[in-house]
């Protein structure tokens, strides 16, 4: 018994098994999904992991508070800005009354009261951790006579009428605090690069750290929920015109990604749904084998997530938009299935007579069909990148499935009584097209070569297809926090987003020792131009060696005389004792550290928790105090690979651990790889795919027309790609090998038909009709992606559409009457 | 008993001869529009001063005088004798305080919206009373032919710098002493003498230090 006759009666006779080994799958399927659900929503895990860059973005996000944090910002019409200065406390204060708030900047820390005391407080590690001979040269300022010199001029300036001196003693009374903090203030010359207020003062910036436990897709949201609530009363006391509130940060993004993509499931799958019934419709006029495939085509979904789940234990959110892709194309198979079997009843033949037809038929064209295109999604595991990876391996196994659904529990939903259809008008058409193309090929041939030919020397000639590779494209259209980022951006005159360099060393000395030599050779750097600044953790990092050294020199210290000289030098120049109290208290501090079994001091230990200057302070230093990040500012924005290669040549030190990352530097790192996916990784399934055919035509001249007909297809969606305006991204690259596994399907369903065929308007137009159903359902499917907000769903499907569009344009017009004039059947038929 | 009521008698009478007369916003407007059309007429204003300056840091007062120019809307010239002589001088762009003691000086570049911008803004403007309505809510007095003017800055960036102001022109509209309250409790009170209108040579506003002079840029810019 051949195996199409033996499913035919499987399908027919043992219905009862067969409906209970799909409750059974289902069942077991749900199952898994219920309970083993975890849903990774973290983009960066659409990108490779191979790449040191992308890990070391990853572990930023992981082990820095600074991911915590949001970016408020407020913004007034022009004539507004005094009002907006006098109620920027007040938006301050009340965010930090918010329970999910844990720390607020609202301007520089240095402007504050707070902020001083808090840089005083921490100036005693700072000064023990000066390199010896820089705390030698400090320490004498302590000297009696310096003391006395130091304030005498001090007085003389203040009666000369300068602000100076005033400034100066309030912040350092003795002089030691300013030297202490200088390595500190030299590192971070870059905060001036960001400023909290707009030149135009109509916008000021609020960054709170929030107390939010993890950044997962369901804490964010759970916590923007509560954001809006404040979003929605933050301007409660302003009394100007127009106030906007803008609210960025990760967690906004993920919040909104992630409930982005829940729109974009629905709406995709609704869409894709209702497009490709519609087109079902239209070509079959039959509701039951909808329904079926539709059933076949939810069930395939499942298996895949299921078996995709047990694989991988999480799935990327992205990947899910893999059901789009699924439903886009298993509703080939099901068309072609149906159709031929549609056909054979056309033809006399009985139900399960019919079922066996269609499979013998066309089960080896679904066979490889599946096979080509599940090895073009396999492919993406070559891509190194978790989210691609999951994505090719879900929609290698649901297209497997579904090309065995197809042929089975699709034929649950056709009815035995059913009568065949009498009035077929589409079929008609595509005969009379057929018949058409087939008798004088050559004009329509030459017309087709014509349009393909333009178009594909449009797409391949220069200028190539940009290549977007800035963060932009990879977000979702008219994001909130999207814009708010935008909008802050394009009113600051901030810098572009720095490279980071992230160190991690196994104590605190070697962590000191490696930020010396950094900070040492990226200040040549930029001396030389090579880069434009930089900042880095190295004066926060302490030397334990250097401070022990330090309290040594400590103990021959007279303490005692500086207390006297100070006190004597105030009475005489007239200063007031009181406002000399933090000086008294540093002397006695400083006195404090020098007992050998006192702990050596930790500026963590005394910088308070609510002060913030944690901001700066979180920048650089993960949860785990050993992991740091140093930022470099480049000279112009990373666009390039080049940049790239100068930069990871550059800025490392020999024997310093460093890790080189940041968004765009790593997106300039990945170029050359999404390029390599464009080309290498599509050429190596085109060659697969060409000596699949080669074996499969064993026909030198039809597979020449396989080949050329793909090349078209892709050379036209190129094209047409050019002239909309549409650039490439590290997504929408995918499409190419979508759309080469999609025209190898077409073009095997019309070539090996063709080679079978013995009548023309019976086989022929058989096949194409459900080739054309199948396009157009297919090109449906994935023009419905193009509904989703997120761009990397959406770019990936109007690439998609536009390319298989072509395909189909290509099989139609060019591959039939091409096979035609190579291979004449007009004979045949006659014969 | 009655010398005592006498003194009593003889100081309310003075009070009463002395009172002053709270001008309304009308007034203050015509006030306001006089001193602009002296402005415009002469621009130029030198005058000596005597300064007292109350500071926190200090046990005792720090007592200076000296002689100023000024032309509207934003270049002065102030110099101080003494002990401990200093030249402050601003053509608008830039301000610098040179100390002959030390033979240092100071340049702090103006436009650069940091709090010196402000802080020489708001002293402009208190002096020069241009635009004055929409940086301070005014109010003022008039006391026999001088008016006394009370200026609260608006703005939040001023309140850092000053509380308050307060004016009292002379006659002829002139600055006669000036008191300024800083937030942090500072004070500084400045007595003006010998006002002119007579024309001043642009090189006033002018300054070079001299060789040899150690210059700093204490904001860094």
């Amino acid at each position: 018994m051949r195996p199409s006759d033996f499913i035919a009666k499987i399908v027919t006779e043992r219905r009862g098994y067969l409906w209970l080994g799909v409750a059974a799958l289902a069942i077991a399927s749900v199952t898994i999904l219920v309970t083993c659900l975890s849903l990774d929503s973290d983009v960066l895990n659409m990108l490779p992991g191979k790449f040191e860059s992308v890990n070391a973005l990853k572990m930023y996000d992981r082990e820095f508070e600074q991911t915590r944090a949001l970016t408020f910002a407020l913004v007034c019409k022009p004539e507004d800005v005094d009002k907006l200065e006098e109620f920027a406390p007040i938006f301050a204060e009340n965010l930090r009354k918010e329970t999910w708030c844990e720390r607020v900047l609202a301007g520089s820390p240095m402007e504050t009261p707070d902020g001083v005391r808090d840089l005083q407080g921490i100036a005693v590690p700072l000064l023990l951790n000066l390199e010896p001979t820089a705390f030698e040269s400090t320490m004498s300022i302590l000297q009696p006579e310096r003391i006395r010199e130091r304030l005498h001029r001090l007085h003389q300036q203040i009666e000369a009428g300068s602000p100076r001196p005033q400034f100066e003693l309030e912040f350092d009374p003795l002089g030691v605090i300013a030297p202490a903090l200088k390595p500190f203030a030299e590192n971070n010359a870059i905060q001036d690069e960001q400023p909290l207020t707009s030149t135009d003062r109509t916008m000021r910036v609020f960054l709170a750290l929030t107390n939010q436990r993890s950044i997962s897709a369901f804490e964010c949201q759970r916590l923007m929920k509560e954001v809006d609530v404040f979003r929605a009363h933050a301007t409660e006391g302003w009394n100007g015109g127009p106030l906007e509130v803008l609210i960025t940060g990760r967690s906004a993004y993920v919040a909104e990604l992630s409930l982005i993509m829940r729109h974009d499931i629905v709406a995709t799958l609704l869409g894709s749904i209702l497009l490709v019934s519609v087109i079902f419709f239209i070509g079959f006029q039959r509701w039951l084998p909808l329904i079926g495939m539709g059933f076949s085509l939810l069930l395939c979904c499942l298996v895949a997530l299921a078996l995709g789940l047990l694989i991988f234990g999480q799935l990327n959110m992205v990947t899910i938009g893999m059901c789009s892709i699924l439903i886009g194309l298993g509703v080939d198979f099901a068309i072609l299935i149906f159709g031929r079997y549609q056909q054979a009843r056309i033809d006399g033949e009985e139900h399960r007579q019919a079922i066996a037809t269609s499979i013998h038929r066309l089960g080896r064209a679904v066979f490889f069909g599946a096979l080509t295109t599940a090895v073009g999604f396999l492919a993406l595991v070559l891509s190194t990148s978790i989210g691609f990876s999951q994505l090719g391996v879900l929609i290698a196994i649901g297209i497997a499935f579904a090309g065995l659904f197809m042929c089975t529990i699709l034929f649950l939903f056709m009815r035995e009584r059913q009568p065949p259809l009498r009035h077929d008008w589409v079929f008609g058409l595509v005969k009379r097209y057929v018949v058409w193309s087939v008798k004088r090929p050559a004009p329509i041939l030459i017309m087709s070569i014509l349009l393909l030919s333009i178009l594909s020397i449009i797409g391949l000639t220069p200028p190539m297809l940009p290549f977007d590779s800035s963060t932009r494209s990879l977000e979702p259209k008219n994001s909130r926090a999207g814009n708010a980022l935008a909008e802050i951006m394009a009113k600051m005159p901030t810098r572009w987003e720095p490279v980071l360099a992230i160190v991690r060393a196994p104590n605190e000395q070697q962590l000191h020792g490696y930020w010396q030599k950094l900070s040492a050779h990226w200040a040549e750097l930029q001396r030389t131009g090579k880069i434009k600044g930089f900042s880095t953790p190295a004066a926060l990092t302490l030397s334990p060696a250097w401070m022990q050294a330090n309290r040594e020199r400590l103990r021959t210290f007279d303490f005692q005389a500086a207390r006297g000289s100070l006190e004597q030098a105030l009475a005489a120049e007239g200063f007031s004792r009181d406002s000399f109290a933090t000086g008294f208290k540093l002397i006695d501090d400083l006195q404090a550290i020098v007992d050998p079994a006192a702990a050596l001091p930790s500026w963590r230990d005394k910088l308070p928790k609510s002060s913030s200057w944690w901001f700066l302070v979180d920048r650089y230093f993960g949860r785990d105090p050993m992991v740091t990040t140093g930022f470099v500012t480049t000279t112009e924005r990373i666009k390039t690979h080049a940049q790239y290669e100068m930069l990871s040549r550059e800025l490392p030190v020999p024997d310093v651990p460093t890790v080189l990352s940041g968004w765009n530097y790593t997106l300039a790192n990945l170029l050359p790889w999404a390029q390599r996916q464009l080309v290498i990784i599509s050429a190596l399934m085109a060659l697969f795919d060409a000596v699949l055919l080669a074996i499969l035509y064993r026909d030198w001249r039809l597979w020449i027309i396989q080949e050329l007909t793909l090349f078209f297809a892709v050379g036209a969606m190129l094209g047409t790609m050019k002239l909309l305006n549409l650039p490439l991204n590290l997504l929408n690259v995918l499409a190419f090998r979508l759309v080469l596994a999609i025209g190898v399907d077409y073009g095997i369903y019309v070539l090996l038909i063709w080679q079978k065929a013995k009548q023309l308007e019976h086989d022929v137009a058989g096949v194409m009709k459900p080739v054309l159903l199948a396009g157009l359902t297919a090109v449906s499917g994935f023009g419905s992606l193009g509904l989703a907000r997120n761009p990397s769903l959406s770019g990936l499907g109007i690439a998609c559409a536009i390319g298989i569009f072509w395909s189909l344009v290509a099989t139609i017009f060019f591959t039939l009457p091409a096979a035609a004039a190579v291979e004449p059947k007009m004979w045949r038929e006659e014969r | 008993m009655f010398k005592n009521s006498l003194t009593i008698f003889i100081l309310l009478l003075l009070a009463t001869l002395a009172k002053a007369d709270p001008l309304s916003p009308a007034d203050l407007k015509i006030v306001l529009e006089k001193v602009r059309e002296r402005r415009t007429s002469s621009p130029h204003v030198q005058a000596d001063f005597q300064e007292e300056k109350a500071m926190r840091l200090m046990s005792k007062p720090i007592v200076s005088s000296g002689k100023v120019w000024f032309q509207a809307p934003n270049k002065f010239r102030r110099e101080v004798k003494g002990n401990s002589p200093s030249v402050t001088v601003s053509d608008g762009q830039q301000l610098w305080i040179y100390y002959s003691n030390f033979k240092s000086a100071e340049r702090y570049s103006l436009g650069k919206k940091s709090p010196l911008d402000t802080a020489v803004a708001t002293v402009n403007t208190a002096l020069n009373l241009e635009n004055v309505e929409t940086t301070f809510h005014i109010t003022g007095a008039k006391i026999d032919n001088r008016y006394e003017l009370v200026l609260t800055p608006r703005s939040p960036s001023m309140k850092r710098m000053f509380q308050k102001f307060n004016l009292r022109l002379n006659a002829d509209l002139l600055a006669e002493r000036t008191e300024m309250f800083q937030p942090n409790g500072d004070r500084i009170v400045t007595m003006y003498s010998n006002q002119s209108r007579a024309s001043i040579p642009a090189a006033t506003f002018e300054f070079t230090p001299p060789a040899g002079t150690d210059v700093t840029t204490p904001l860094g810019r």
